[in-house]
C-alpha cells in the first residue's frame, strides 16, 4: 500500500487518456489515518484505501490540467458526492454546494433547510449533495491546479 | 494564504498539499457514532466532471473513477432493560433480568452470548439457570421464547437491529435482606473481537474484511437483583386476674394472653398464621380471641381466628415487613 504522508504534492499524476480535448480530471480518494507515535505525538497518514469502514474520513484530490495550446475557459468541476459519504469540508477552496440533488447552488454557510415542521435551519456539511468549483479566469495553456474536499464514510 | 474569490478558485491557486493546520482542526472536530452506517460489502464509487470552453464551444469531461469497497464494521452494544434491581427472595429460582442486545456494525452479524455472575461489587453471586432469546414481543414465556444454547443458536442481527435476551437465575438460600447480586450479559462478534482496527481478512460481510470497531466487537451491561427477605417474630405474655382482685394463679382466675408478631425486613412474609394450643388444666373462654382489638368469633369462618376445642388459629395471611399484628385470647384455670 502507497503511504503518502502529508508530502504528495509534488507528485505529477497521469492524466486521462487525451482525446480530442486536451483538458484533464484525475480524480483521488484517500483515507487519513491517525497512528500515535511512541512519545504520544498523532501523525496523519494519508492512506491509498481499497477498502474503508463506516466513519473513516477521506480525502477526495482533484487534479486538473489544461494540455493543451488554447486556455480554457468558464472551468468548472462538479463532483457529485457518493450517497454513502457525508460531505465534511473543502478546506479552503470555498466551493459552491448543492444541498438538493445539483439543481440549486450556493454557499454553504448562506443556505437553508426547510424542515418537515415548517421550520427553517441553516444547512449542515451533511445536507451537502454536489460540489462544484467555478473558476473565474481561464486556465491557461499548461496550467494545472488541484482541489480537495473532505467526507466521512455513513 | 490567500483566500480564492468566493465560489471559485484561481486557476494559479495551489493547496499546498493538505496543511497541516487544517487536518489538525478536522482531527479536533468530534467523531460522530455511527449508527450502522453503510452496509458492508456496498462500493463508494467517486466520479468528478469538468466543463470548460476552448475555443470550441462548451465540452465536458469526466474524471476516473475511483470505487472503494465499504467492509464490514463489527460493533455491538448490550443494555440491561431493567429500570431498577429486580426484586428476589432466598431461594427463588427462575428470576428474570432482561437485556437487548443490538448490532451497531454495518453488516449482518452473529453474537455469543455469556453471562458473568462472579464478577464483584455486589453481595452475592446469583446462579445463572438458562438464557432466552425472545420471540419478539418482550415478554418472557419459556414456551414461546427460545433456550439459547451457545454455538447453536447464537442470534443473528442486521445492522442496527436488537434482540431481547432473558436471563434466569436462582437466588442462594443463604441470603440475607437487602443483599444485591449482579449478572452481566456478555454478547461478542462471532466473526471476532478485539482491539478496534482488528481486521479480519475475507470474513466480512458482503466479501470483504470485517473490522473490529470502537465497541471492540463485544459489549456487556449489568443488572442487578435485590433480596427482598422478611423475618417474623412472636411475643407472648400472660396476664392473670384472679377472681379476688389479685393476679394470683389460682382456680377460677382468668389468663390473657397476648402474641406479637412482628414481621422485619423488606420483604413480606406470606400465610403466617398463630396458633396456640390451650394449655392443661385451663379452659377456653369462648369468643375471647381478638386480633388488633377486634374480637373474632371461634367459628371456621370469614373471620381470621377459630377455636376448635384444643387451640387457638389466627390466619394473619401477607405481612408486610415493619408491621405488627397483635392476638389475644383468654383461659380461666380449672
Amino acid at each position: 500500500m502507497r503511504l503518502f504522508f502529508l508530502a504528495f504534492a509534488a507528485a505529477i499524476l497521469p492524466g486521462q487518456a487525451l482525446a480530442a480535448n486536451q483538458v484533464a480530471l484525475d480524480n483521488n480518494v484517500f483515507v487519513e489515518r491517525v497512528s500515535t507515535d511512541a512519545t504520544g505525538k498523532q501523525r496523519v497518514l494519508l492512506e491509498e484505501p481499497k477498502v474503508v469502514v463506516p466513519g473513516d474520513r477521506l480525502v477526495f484530490v482533484l487534479n486538473y490540467r489544461n494540455a493543451s495550446a488554447q486556455p480554457a475557459d468558464k472551468f468548472v468541476i462538479t463532483n457529485p458526492l457518493p450517497a454513502a459519504v457525508r460531505f465534511a469540508d473543502a478546506g479552503d477552496t470555498r466551493p459552491f454546494v448543492s444541498i438538493d440533488g445539483g439543481k440549486t447552488w450556493g454557499l454553504l454557510p448562506e443556505m437553508t433547510v426547510r424542515q418537515a415542521d415548517g421550520t427553517v435551519r441553516a444547512a449542515q456539511p451533511g445536507d451537502v449533495t454536489h460540489i462544484r468549483w467555478a473558476f473565474q479566469k481561464p486556465i491557461p495553456a499548461g496550467g494545472t491546479g488541484k482541489l480537495m474536499f473532505r467526507g466521512v464514510v455513513k | 494564504m490567500v483566500n480564492a474569490p468566493v465560489g471559485g478558485a484561481l486557476h494559479q491557486y495551489r493547496i499546498p498539499a493538505i496543511s497541516i493546520l487544517a487536518l489538525a482542526i478536522a482531527l479536533a472536530l468530534p467523531m460522530q457514532a455511527q449508527a450502522a452506517g453503510t452496509r458492508a460489502g456496498s462500493t463508494i464509487s467517486n466520479t468528478a466532471s469538468a466543463s470548460y470552453d476552448a475555443g470550441g464551444g462548451t465540452q465536458t469531461i469526466d474524471s476516473n473513477k475511483v470505487d472503494l469497497r465499504v467492509d464490514e464494521l463489527l460493533d455491538v452494544t448490550v443494555d440491561s432493560s431493567d429500570p431498577a434491581d429486580v426484586p428476589t427472595t432466598p431461594g427463588a429460582t427462575a428470576q428474570l433480568l432482561t437485556f437487548s442486545v443490538t448490532n451497531n456494525g454495518n453488516g449482518e452479524e452473529s453474537f455469543a452470548l455469556s453471562t458473568i455472575a462472579n464478577g464483584g461489587g455486589d453481595d452475592y453471586d446469583p446462579t445463572v439457570t438458562q438464557i432466552y432469546i425472545d420471540n419478539g414481543d418482550g415478554v418472557f414465556d419459556a414456551n414461546t421464547d427460545t433456550l439459547y444454547t451457545p454455538g447453536a443458536n447464537d442470534p443473528t442481527l442486521d445492522p442496527d437491529k436488537s434482540v431481547t435476551i432473558f436471563v434466569l437465575s436462582t437466588t442462594p438460600g443463604g441470603v440475607g435482606d437487602g443483599n444485591r447480586g449482579t449478572v452481566s450479559l456478555v454478547a461478542a462478534a462471532k466473526t471476532g473481537t478485539g482491539a478496534p482496527g482488528t481486521s479480519f481478512a475475507g470474513q466480512g460481510d458482503g466479501g470483504g474484511d470485517a473490522v473490529v470497531g470502537s465497541t471492540g466487537a463485544d459489549g456487556q451491561d449489568q443488572g442487578a437483583y435485590v433480596v427482598s427477605a422478611a423475618t417474623v417474630s412472636l411475643v407472648k405474655s400472660a396476664v392473670i386476674v384472679d377472681p379476688f382482685g389479685g393476679s394470683e394463679p389460682v382456680p377460677g382466675a382468668t389468663i390473657t394472653y397476648t402474641i406479637v408478631a412482628t414481621v422485619a425486613g423488606s420483604g413480606a412474609v406470606n400465610g403466617l398464621a398463630i396458633t396456640d394450643n390451650i394449655p392443661a388444666d385451663t379452659s377456653y373462654i369462648a369468643s375471647s380471641i381478638t386480633l388488633g382489638g377486634t374480637g373474632l368469633t371461634d367459628a371456621a369462618d370469614a373471620d381470621a381466628g377459630d377455636y376448635n376445642g384444643t387451640r387457638v388459629n389466627v390466619a394473619l395471611g401477607t405481612v408486610a415487613g415493619g408491621q405488627t399484628r397483635t392476638v389475644t385470647f383468654r383461659t380461666k384455670i380449672d
